[in-house]
């Protein structure tokens, strides 16, 4: 099966995802997109171009606060913490997500020709 | 976080954003030469991954509501770099700026330090005037023994102090007259006032009984002592009248009101310097007491009110004939200059002043805006090319606003020098109190930084709007705006012309009256408390005795004495329904004599003449236009019109149809009287006899004596001053109609250019060219200034009203006005074209 390498994320997707990234803990922008790179097994590749401006929006909105710190490496990097408030959106966003995947899911998983 | 912390924390936030950016950059770099590229290699290939830079930052900017900060910014250095590629331009409407918006500063200032400012006195917001109001009468003074009971009764009132205006008073032995003003002991004390040397009037130290003291004003003290410190103590006679000086007050000390007299005194001792003087006894006297108060802590103006109206329904039973029915108090802040209360019949100076100011304003915006629209026409080609190059239109749109406020606020900024330095002269010029200060406050930063914005967005609106959507259907709108701009300095022009011709050229004409050889002597037996019959003998006995003086010709007495009074009279009638204002004066027999005014009908007053009247020939065609007025009754009453004497402009020398009615002297009328008394050659001469018999026959009193050619040279100089104001503000009109023209003309023609050069490539004629440009304005031209002539024909005839003294339809004025403005008009109009006619043809149409 092959995965088109690029795809449109629907509109707000990116910021549920980064949320849930961050809630693991600490973390950088650029490790921020690796990992999501990973766990999707290279389906998902997040541009810069969309992760800062996302980025800045959760930082703004309070969902997000921001820490210098120092990397492995030893360069200091900007590390992205879920707030409270953060992670409160981070569970209702999931829901929500969950609940329209399934109604989506309902629909689409419906036979075909069949009345309901 | 609010935009203030945010625009704090802008530099630091860019920082971080770049720092950010560049750690994901170069950790990709890192991971790609451990990856097996070269750094160059790596560095290549990340920079393509990552993109524009620029507009990655841009969305972090947008997504955190900090771009629009960095827009403006960028959008004022452009309209700076703008601005400042086009000298000429920005100089000339920075300069129109200043002078609409530093008009409307102007006032703005002088109506802050009069009525927004706290006069430097202690505790300001608590210092209050207290004055008697009642349906039909409105008096700012108190009577003294209605002040007592106030003083005494009032809990909402810690302390009440007094002010009262004396008559002018002869220093030592000095011509001239010093002014002077009684104030209660508490006065100086109350208001924090210090003293330059000696001391001021004590609460408790200055009674009746005691020695009579004076404080001196800074000003006196340095223009008749010479600063002299030793001048504590010694005595000078004020008004004949011995006074040990205890000190003087120091430059920056405060009176409350308008008062900022020579010398003060003790009001307790009022009657010791001013003899005869009831002022303190009679609880009837309704001479000019002022009454002033400090709120008690926790009282309120409305509740100071509320108690002083208790206490005076309790005065009205001690005294029954001063209370007026229905009197009640009115409490107004105290420590202000001027206070423009809204009482009905207030004549609307401060809107009609505002209104003009501003109008002013909007000539200049109007102007303005035909200079951008011009302007705009050449900046076509720019805009379209932003346009192109992909810009948003509310992009574009904001920046050329941002472009506009800048030049309203760069106008605010030159206006406030300008405004600043008028200020000076009017505050140096009319003597204004030594605290008064022409350095803006932060109220007028305000009202001048809002008026450059209001400024802008009047002159800058529209142009912009049509910019950006590069409408080409201008024409009707231009053609409108030529006709408003015509026909709005058309207005202010002609009116300039009007003012200046009314005041100038009444003044030099003849006034209807000889003047040169008269002087006028003012006993001031008023103030003494003379009686009517001790006044009469006085006046009988001072006219026998300077009849003999050789040199005298004629000598008669008069109420209101022409060109010397600062306060004149004014009555009215009506005549079908038209109201018609009238100076009386009440004179003896010889007045018209002396006066030299001719009797052009009937006869003079006789000796004790009693129900006879004599108008002046103005005032006889104004009540029966078709009849002899001789014999008739005047109003209903019992007096009969026995003679119709020439016009004069006694009363308002630049007054032409000033009318004038004549009464015999009353018997109220003689304590007031001033004899006048004319000379065969020079009045100057008469003098010391006239000086010497005056004094001689009543010790007590002490005759103020002037020539009328000093009260004529008095009236002359303020006219010229109302004259030159109004010449200025005439100048600014022109000004700004000749930079509103010359926009818009030049916006005509760089529409037309290729026209033009087309035309000029086929040879045509360069003067039809010139007038084919021109006859475009001709109708708005035409219809602005007949629009112009009747506005102000209309408006004269209103104005007239406010300012007497103006021939609202004069032809000269009008005729000259508009003639000269069209010619400058012209001037102006034709200079963008010679421009134009100067081009070079071969580029215009290989650029189009």
């Amino acid at each position: 099966m092959t995965i088109p390498s690029k795809f449109e994320l629907p509109q707000g997707t990116l910021d549920l995802l980064i949320l849930r990234v961050v809630a693991q803990g600490p973390i950088h922008g650029y490790a921020i997109a690796q990992r999501m790179q990973m766990i999707s097994k290279e389906a998902l590749q997040v541009q810069q171009g969309s992760l800062y401006p996302a980025l800045h929006r959760l930082e703004n909105k309070n969902f997000l606060v921001a820490e210098w710190g120092p990397t492995e490496t030893g360069r200091e990097a900007k590390f992205y913490r879920l707030t409270e408030k953060g992670r409160t959106q981070l569970q209702t966003e999931t829901e929500s997500w969950e609940r329209l995947t399934g109604v989506v899911a309902m629909i689409l998983e419906h036979p075909l020709g069949e009345p309901s | 976080m609010n935009w203030l912390q945010r625009l704090s924390k802008t530099g630091r936030m860019e920082k971080e954003l770049d720092a950010e950016l560049r750690f994901h950059f170069e950790t990709l770099v890192a991971d790609k030469i451990r990856g097996g590229m070269s750094e160059e290699e790596a560095r290549r290939a990340t920079r393509l991954e990552f993109g524009g830079l620029t507009q990655l930052k841009d969305d972090c900017r947008e997504s955190r509501g900090t771009l629009w900060l960095v827009s403006i910014v960028q959008d004022l250095r452009f309209g700076a770099r703008i601005l400042a590629r086009s000298p000429g331009f920005s100089i000339t409407a920075i300069l129109v700026l200043a002078l609409g918006i530093g008009v409307c500063t102007l006032a703005f200032s002088l109506y802050n330090i009069a009525s927004l400012q706290y006069v430097p006195v202690r505790d300001p917001a608590t210092v209050v005037r207290i004055q008697r109001r009642s349906p039909e009468n409105i008096t700012p003074g108190v009577p003294y023994a209605s002040i007592a009971y106030y003083r005494d009764h009032a809990e909402s009132l810690s302390a009440v102090m007094e002010t009262m205006g004396g008559p002018p008073l002869v220093l030592n032995q000095d011509e001239k007259r010093i002014s002077a003003t009684f104030v209660s002991s508490n006065y100086f004390s109350e208001l924090g006032g210090s003293a330059a040397t000696g001391r001021l009037f004590e609460a408790t130290s200055e009674t009746a009984a005691s020695a009579p003291v004076c404080v001196l004003s800074y000003r006196l003290w340095q223009q008749k002592f010479q600063g002299d410190p030793s001048i504590v103590g010694k005595t000078i006679r004020l008004g004949g009248k011995p006074a040990t000086v205890i000190g003087v007050a120091a430059e920056g000390l405060a009176s409350l009101g308008t008062d900022t007299p020579d010398v003060w005194l003790p009001i307790l001792q009022h009657t010791y310097f001013v003899e005869g003087s009831k002022a303190l006894d009679d609880p009837k006297f309704d001479g000019l007491i002022g009454m002033w108060g400090r709120l008690a802590p926790g009282a309120t103006m409305a509740s100071a009110a509320q108690e002083l109206l208790t206490l005076t329904n309790q005065l009205r039973t001690i005294y029954p004939t001063v209370i007026w029915d229905h009197e009640y108090i009115v409490v107004t802040p105290g420590a202000h200059f001027l206070t423009f209360e809204s009482e009905p019949g207030r004549p609307p100076v401060l809107e009609v002043v505002g209104l003009l100011a501003f109008l002013i304003l909007a000539i200049a915006c109007a102007n303005l805006g035909g200079l951008l629209m011009a302007r705009g026409a050449g900046r076509q080609r720019e805009i379209q090319l932003r346009f192109d190059l992909g810009a948003r239109k509310l992009r574009v749109f904001r920046q050329l606003l941002t472009e506009n406020l800048l030049l309203g606020l760069l106008g605010s900024l030159a206006a406030l020098p300008v405004s600043y330095g008028v200020l000076r002269l009017v505050l140096v010029y009319s003597n204004a109190p030594a605290w008064m200060s022409a350095l803006p406050d932060w109220r007028v930063f305000l009202f001048t930084s809002v008026m450059g914005l209001v400024a802008a967005i009047l002159f800058g609106f529209l142009p912009t709007l049509q910019m950006v959507r590069r409408k080409k259907n201008r024409s009707l709108w231009h053609q409108f705006v030529v006709c408003a701009q015509v026909g709005a300095s058309c207005v202010l022009f002609i009116l300039a012309g009007l003012l200046v011709r009314a005041s100038l050229h009444a003044l030099y004409t003849d006034p209807g009256f000889g003047y040169e050889q008269v002087l006028a002597i003012d006993p001031g037996m008023s103030v003494h408390g003379y009686s009517s019959a001790k006044a009469q003998s006085y006046l009988e006995q001072l006219q026998t005795r300077l009849r003999a003086v050789p040199g005298v010709t004629d000598i008669s007495i008069a109420r209101v004495p022409p060109l010397v009074n600062d306060m004149v009279m004014i009555t009215s009638i009506d005549v079908d329904g038209k109201r018609v204002m009238i100076y009386p004066n009440w004179v003896g027999p010889d007045f018209f004599k002396t006066m030299r005014i001719p009797l052009l009908r009937g006869r003079y007053f006789q000796n004790n003449e009693k129900n006879a009247v004599i108008l002046s020939e103005s005032l006889a065609r104004k009540r029966w236009p078709n009849d002899d007025p001789i014999g008739k009754q005047w109003k209903d009453g019992k007096d009969i019109v026995i003679g119709v004497v020439g016009n004069t402009r006694a009363m308002e020398m630049n007054n032409t149809d000033a009318t004038e009615i004549y009464y015999p002297p009353g018997a109220d009328d003689f304590p007031g009287m001033t004899v006048l008394v004319r000379a065969a050659g020079d009045p100057g001469t008469l003098t010391p006899a006239v000086k010497a018999i005056a004094g001689s026959i009543d010790t007590q009193l002490y005759p103020t004596i002037t020539p009328l050619t000093a009260g004529f040279r008095k009236n002359v100089a303020q006219a010229e001053q109302t004259a030159t104001i109004i010449s200025l503000l005439g100048g600014i009109a022109i000004f700004l109609a000749v930079v509103g023209l010359l926009g818009l003309v030049s916006f005509a023609v760089s529409q037309r250019t290729k026209e033009l050069a087309i035309r000029l490539a086929l040879g045509a004629n360069r003067i039809a060219i010139f007038a084919a440009v021109l006859r475009r304005f001709a109708w708005p031209v035409v219809l602005g200034l007949v629009a112009g002539i009747t506005a102000t024909g209309l408006l004269s005839q209103i104005l007239r009203r406010i300012l007497y003294g103006i021939s609202g339809l004069d032809p000269i004025s009008y005729v000259g006005a508009t003639a000269i403005l069209v010619a400058i008009l012209g001037a102006a109009a034709s200079l963008p074209i010679r421009r134009a006619l100067r081009l070079d043809v071969a580029r215009i149409l290989q650029s189009e």
